[in-house]
């Protein structure tokens, strides 16, 4: 017997920090202390040096704690992606249309729903921008077509191939959860719907679609929400169709055009990079 | 037991088995319908399992269990077992019901009647009532079993009659193997007749009868054979002398086939032809190999591949060349020896003496000629040794610096006006201490080689010459040379007269550069490096060990050559040219040599430098010898080396000129842009800095402009050796030109300082060209540098206001604004590219990342442990835990059911009991009341 979805969903143990990276950049700095003598530190026996490099008038010589500020972060929900397993043949697999045209049809599908490489390119395009690189990612969330509701982290490298992120894909949908190499930490997991019970509440929500009529440019729009609202990106990777969620606050377009998902979000974190004064 | 009752069943009356079977079909429906189709629908049995996620193309197997279903199956078959075992628990005998097809379910009871009656069927047939007397009917079979062989009826019994479960099919094949069994027994007694034992010579004479007939049918055999063979031969033969066939094959096969047929004819039937027939073939296989036998023949033997001549080693090569060039020397001196000897008299002495020389050594002649005998050589060796040792121990290098003085030194005599040989002439008598040995020899080849332009050479020769008499040994002279006595005399007008027709091709590497001197004495330039080549060729390093430290020798001496007739006025250009390429291959030769010599002479042009410079009043540009040699330099040592031990010093020598030397007149100008131009070419490849350059390019720029004084905002350039007025004169164009001419440097060096070319208009317009020529070659050499737009900077706003001039050819103008913008377009480039200096610099560090753990096709289920026997125990443990709780569950579900039915039982006993007392009670009851009421009503009656 399958254990119920709520089981899982309560088996939390521990609250995710997605600023771990901070800390890991910490014990890096205390290792150094020992090594650099001008690394700023609390202890009384540096002071004296620490004394020769305040000559300098104005100008910071220890750098800002980066826990000290929290910066808002940014959150991406993938709607209506298309990730389905099916028994091929004998084993599973992750349906796309590439391979399994034939079975689809076999099965009345229609393959040009079926394609997990749309959610690939729109992931690598948040992974790779320079907000997540940055830390400024917090979390992304993928819904599917089928109502599963994925958490990925945001320190999760990404396999940048389609075939093994297709693998990753089908293990996570089977086991329901994929650790960290080496680690206990679960990177992806699905989780219990609905998203909102996840997003923070002092959050600035934006749907995208093309079919939406009020066209802004990403960057004047962004302009206008303060700075230290999470801002929450709703965006599909669906091939055909748009999103239709109830928890937007706005249903944007940033182009004339329809774009592909991944272009959509790599405008998104261009603008938000540039916004937020990142790398 | 079983078996017993079976038998008795079946025993029993006809009449007895149809009411069994009514009695069994009565029963049979009624138990189907109670097992396989439920009764009452349940409706808990109707709920399907549900499932979690709808996974395409996975069978639906699992979706097939009802649970509730399986639930009242189980209970079914705890009634089945469990209930049943209750049920004996308490009993100590047991009915087991094992009539045929009883226990199976599925069958119907006539299908159990057709069993009986097979088993029954089989029980006839068995072999024991094979010796029974039938009476014909059936009834009787058990009694005469019983008569005959009952033990053994009993056995077969045994082993016949299947057990209960046994099914039809089984008894079918019984029923077979039965039947069968007769007729093998027949067969099996006729082959006993057949195998009965012969007696011992039955079978020997069989064997023999066979054998005899064997024979026959052989010989049979083989008569039948030869007459066939004779059949069809007879029919060969009819058929070859046929036409038919004969126009069918070509001639010389119809022979062949004929001699064939003769052949065999005669071996077949005469022996006394066979000696005739033999010939006859031998005849025709003499005529028989054809075209295409030979060929086959010849292409068996012929040879497939060759080797082909391995590549030569360049000492083969240059060993080659020398043989070939001594076989051409020994043909010239063939040809030379007997129209000599024929037509001159006078000279036939000389020539005498130089075949002679050959063969017979005289004392006199031996360093003068030229020879090509080993031990002629040896001995010349022994007197040039000296000579040359002597030299070592003053410097290994033949330096010629000092051939330009010394030649001014003969010059002044001559009343030559140089203005390099004036300022040279100064500094002669305090080189003169210095180099002493340089000047006895060029003094000499100075002269001579200027005589033999001047093609006056009697008078001087003698005057010059006279007092090297006194040093005849320390001179080397060779057969062409100007000796000192009448006797050298002689022979040089032999050698001439040799020469101009035919130059010897083999030709002993010189030992000094009067030698060299001498050998080149009438040549024109073409023979020159003819005479170079043919030397060097024959004494080819490869060709022996020896020859190395002679091409050295040789290649100091070719060095020395070219700086001489560099120096020369006019300049021979043509000859520089071609000069070129000997000295280039043999620098390759012998590099290390080369870069030495090179060394030896920019150090020693740089001292000489150093003292020139002292003295204000002399011009110290270098002279247009020491510009070649830097260009021929340039040219053959690598200019790409950031560090070259032969370039750099070159490079430092050349900068150092251009930030030393006063420019005071036009041709130091020229000068200072050749340097220049030479500079850029070697900067190109290495991107050395020539900041040198590059100022004294501002300066001239600078002055041309007309400004009085540097711009302001670098006063670090220095610039204090010129005088901006001054050279703004040379500079500055007068009247408007459009006339340009590019600057000539063989032209320019050849003029002397106060050439009015100097102060024409289009002269300064030429060395403008140069200038903005060399410097748009910087801007592009130095364009990756850093520092560009400090660096160039200057130059634009000069280069903007000297495009403004009026006097300014319009040639030269565009040039300025091309390379002004140019200038500009890159220094706004590197502008873009300059980013403000950041304290603490630090490369933006990206989160770490994690990689996600997954396996390639994963598949629910299987454990991704890497340690199998880890995986072995944790599958094994969960399947004993599986195993344990199901088998949990079974006993829970038992115990249940036990419980349910102690429960049932408990309450029907309960209800019985509760009922008998009910009865019990309600009987005293009716006792109470009738006995309270005073005896009334029925009771009473009765008992009355």
């Amino acid at each position: 017997m399958v254990r119920p979805f709520a089981a899982k969903g309560k088996k939390r143990k521990k609250t995710e920090r997605y600023d771990r990276d901070d800390d890991g950049e910490e014990s890096i700095a205390s290792a150094k202390k020992a090594m650099v003598e001008n690394e700023p530190d609390e202890q009384p026996e540096n002071e004296a040096a620490e004394e020769n490099f305040h000559e300098l008038e104005g100008i910071p010589i220890v750098p800002k704690d980066p826990k000290s500020d929290s910066k808002a972060g940014v959150i991406f929900v993938l709607e209506r992606a298309s990730l389905e397993v099916a028994k091929v043949g004998k084993n599973y697999q992750l349906l796309n249309s590439d391979d399994h045209s034939n079975f689809l049809r076999r099965n009345n599908r229609n393959p040009g729903d079926y394609r997990p490489d749309i959610l690939h390119q729109a992931l690598l395009a948040i992974f790779d921008s320079r907000i997540a690189k940055a830390g400024r990612l917090k979390v992304v969330y993928v819904k599917t077509e089928k109502g599963l509701l994925i958490e990925i982290k945001p320190y999760v490298r990404l396999p940048r191939t389609q075939k093994r992120f297709y693998g990753v894909m089908l293990q996570l949908l089977q086991k329901l959860s994929i650790t960290a190499a080496g680690k206990r930490e679960k990177l992806f997991r699905v989780i219990k719907n609905p998203v909102t019970q996840y997003l923070p509440s002092n959050s600035r929500k934006m749907g995208f679609s093309h079919s939406s009529d009020k066209l802004v440019k990403v960057r004047t729009y962004l302009d206008a929400v303060e700075d230290d609202v999470d801002l929450v990106f709703v965006v599909g990777a669906m091939a055909h169709g748009k999103i239709e969620t109830g928890y937007t606050d706005d249903l944007l377009a940033i182009s004339e055009y329809p774009l592909s998902a991944s272009c959509c979000i790599a405008d998104i974190c261009k603008d938000l990079a540039d916004k937020w004064n990142v790398g | 037991m079983a078996k017993l009752s079976n038998l008795s069943s079946s025993n029993n009356d006809k009449k007895d088995k149809k009411s069994k079977k009514k009695k069994k079909k009565s029963a049979g429906p009624k138990a189907l319908s109670m097992k396989v189709s439920a009764p009452k629908a349940n409706p808990f049995e109707s709920i399907w399992s549900r499932r979690k996620f709808d996974v395409l193309g996975k069978k639906r197997k699992g979706e097939e269990r009802r649970i509730g279903l399986a639930r009242s199956l189980a209970i079914e078959k705890r009634k089945k077992t469990l209930l049943r075992e209750y049920e004996q628990s308490g009993k100590s005998t047991e009915f087991s019901d094992k009539r045929i097809g009883e226990q199976d379910e599925e069958l119907g009871e006539f299908d159990k009647a057709i069993l009986r009656s097979q088993r029954e069927r089989k029980l006839k047939l068995s072999k024991s009532s094979k010796f029974n007397l039938s009476d014909g009917e059936d009834d009787d079979y058990f009694g005469s079993n019983s008569l005959g062989a009952l033990p053994a009826n009993d056995d077969f019994v045994d082993e016949v009659i299947p057990d209960d479960d046994d099914d039809a099919e089984a008894a079918e094949t019984k029923k077979g193997a039965y039947h069968g069994a007769p007729y093998q027994q027949k067969g099996g007694l006729l082959e006993g007749e057949e195998n009965k034992r012969k007696s011992k010579k039955e079978v020997m004479d069989e064997i023999i009868a066979k054998s005899k007939f064997f024979k026959a049918q052989k010989a049979k055999d083989k008569e039948e054979n030869e007459q066939l063979i004779e059949d069809l031969d007879k029919k060969f033969e009819s058929l070859v002398q046929s036409e038919a066939l004969l126009s069918l094959t070509s001639s010389g096969n119809a022979n062949a086939l004929k001699a064939l047929v003769q052949k065999s004819i005669p071996n077949e039937h005469s022996k006394k032809d066979n000696l005739l027939a033999a010939g006859k073939t031998e005849n025709f296989n003499q005529e028989k190999p054809d075209a295409f036998d030979k060929l086959v023949k010849e292409m068996a033997m012929e040879i497939r591949a060759r080797p082909s001549d391995r590549t030569k080693t360049p000492e083969e090569i240059a060993q080659e060349e020398r043989e070939r060039l001594e076989q051409l020397e020994e043909e010239r001196q063939k040809r030379m020896l007997a129209p000599d000897n024929s037509s001159d008299d006078e000279d036939g002495d000389a020539e005498n003496a130089s075949v002679q020389k050959r063969k017979f050594v005289s004392g006199d002649d031996l360093g003068d000629s030229f020879t090509l005998d080993d031990d002629e050589r040896n001995h010349k060796k022994g007197w040039v040794d000296e000579i040359f040792e002597r030299k070592d121990a003053d410097g290994t290098e033949s330096e010629d610096d000092d051939s330009a003085e010394d030649t001014d030194s003969s010059d002044d005599v001559g009343g030559d006006s140089d203005d390099e040989s004036e300022e040279d002439d100064k500094t002669h008598g305090r080189k003169h201490s210095l180099k002493d040995w340089e000047q006895s020899d060029d003094d000499i080849l100075d002269s001579n080689s200027e005589e033999d332009d001047e093609a006056s050479k009697e008078d001087k020769e003698l005057d010059e010459n006279h007092p090297k008499k006194a040093n005849k040994g320390a001179i080397v002279k060779s057969s062409k040379s100007e000796g000192s006595s009448e006797d050298a005399k002689k022979l040089e007008k032999n050698t001439k007269r040799e020469n101009k027709p035919e130059l010897p091709y083999i030709i002993e590497a010189p030992e000094s550069f009067d030698q060299f001197l001498s050998l080149l004495a009438d040549c024109s330039d073409s023979d020159v490096i003819l005479v170079i080549d043919r030397i060097r060729a024959s004494n080819a390093i490869q060709l022996t060990e020896k020859n190395l430290e002679k091409m050295q020798r040789f290649y100091g001496i070719l060095l020395q050559y070219f700086a001489v007739s560099a120096n020369k006025k006019p300049l021979n250009v043509e000859l520089l040219n071609l000069l070129l390429k000997p000295l280039m291959e043999m620098s390759r030769q012998i590099p290390f040599y080369a870069a030495t010599c090179a060394r030896t002479r920019i150090s020693h042009t740089h001292q000489q430098f150093c003292v020139d410079n002292k003295n204000p009043e002399n011009s110290s540009w270098p002279s247009s010898k020491i510009l070649i040699l830097l260009r021929l330099w340039s040219m053959i040592f690598p200019c790409s080396d950031y560090h070259h031990a032969v370039i750099t010093p070159a490079i430092l020598l050349m900068c150092e000129y251009l930030m030393r030397c006063p420019i005071v007149t036009g041709r130091d100008i020229a000068i200072g842009s050749f340097l220049c131009s030479l500079l850029l070419y070697v900067a190109k490849q290495s991107l050395k800095f020539c900041p040198e350059a590059i100022n004294f390019l501002l300066t001239l720029l600078i002055a041309a402009a007309g400004r009085r004084s540097l711009p302001s905002q670098n006063p670090q350039q220095i610039c204090n050796l010129v005088d901006l007025q001054a050279l703004g004169q040379l500079l500055r164009i007068q009247n408007p030109t459009n006339e340009i001419t590019p600057l000539d440097f063989f032209f320019m060096m050849n003029l002397t300082e106060h050439s009015s070319i100097f102060s024409s208009d289009s002269y300064r317009a030429g060395v403008l060209l140069t200038v903005i020529e060399t410097l748009d070659g910087f801007v592009n050499v130095y364009g990756q540098l850093k520092s560009f737009p400090e660096i160039f900077m200057p130059f634009s706003t000069i280069l903007h206001e000297l495009a403004l001039q009026e006097n300014m050819p319009d040639v030269l103008r565009d040039k300025f604004r091309k390379v002004a913008e140019a200038i500009e377009a890159k220094t706004e480039e590197f502008y873009m590219g300059r980013q403000p200096l950041r304290m603490r610099k630090q490369k933006a560090v990206p989160i770490k990342l994690l990689n996600p753990k997954f396996e390639e096709n994963f598949v629910k289920g299987r454990d991704y442990d890497p340690d199998r026997e880890r995986v072995e125990k944790r599958k094994l443990q969960k399947l004993l835990k599986r195993e344990a709780k199901g088998a949990a569950r079974e006993l829970r579900k038992d115990n249940h059911f036990l419980f349910d039915v102690k429960a049932r039982d408990k309450a029907l006993q309960e209800e019985e009991r509760a009922e008998r007392y009910k009865k019990a009670s309600a009987f005293l009851q009716q006792q109470e009341h009738a006995f309270k009421s005073g005896q009334l009503g029925k009771g009473r009656k009765r008992r009355k």
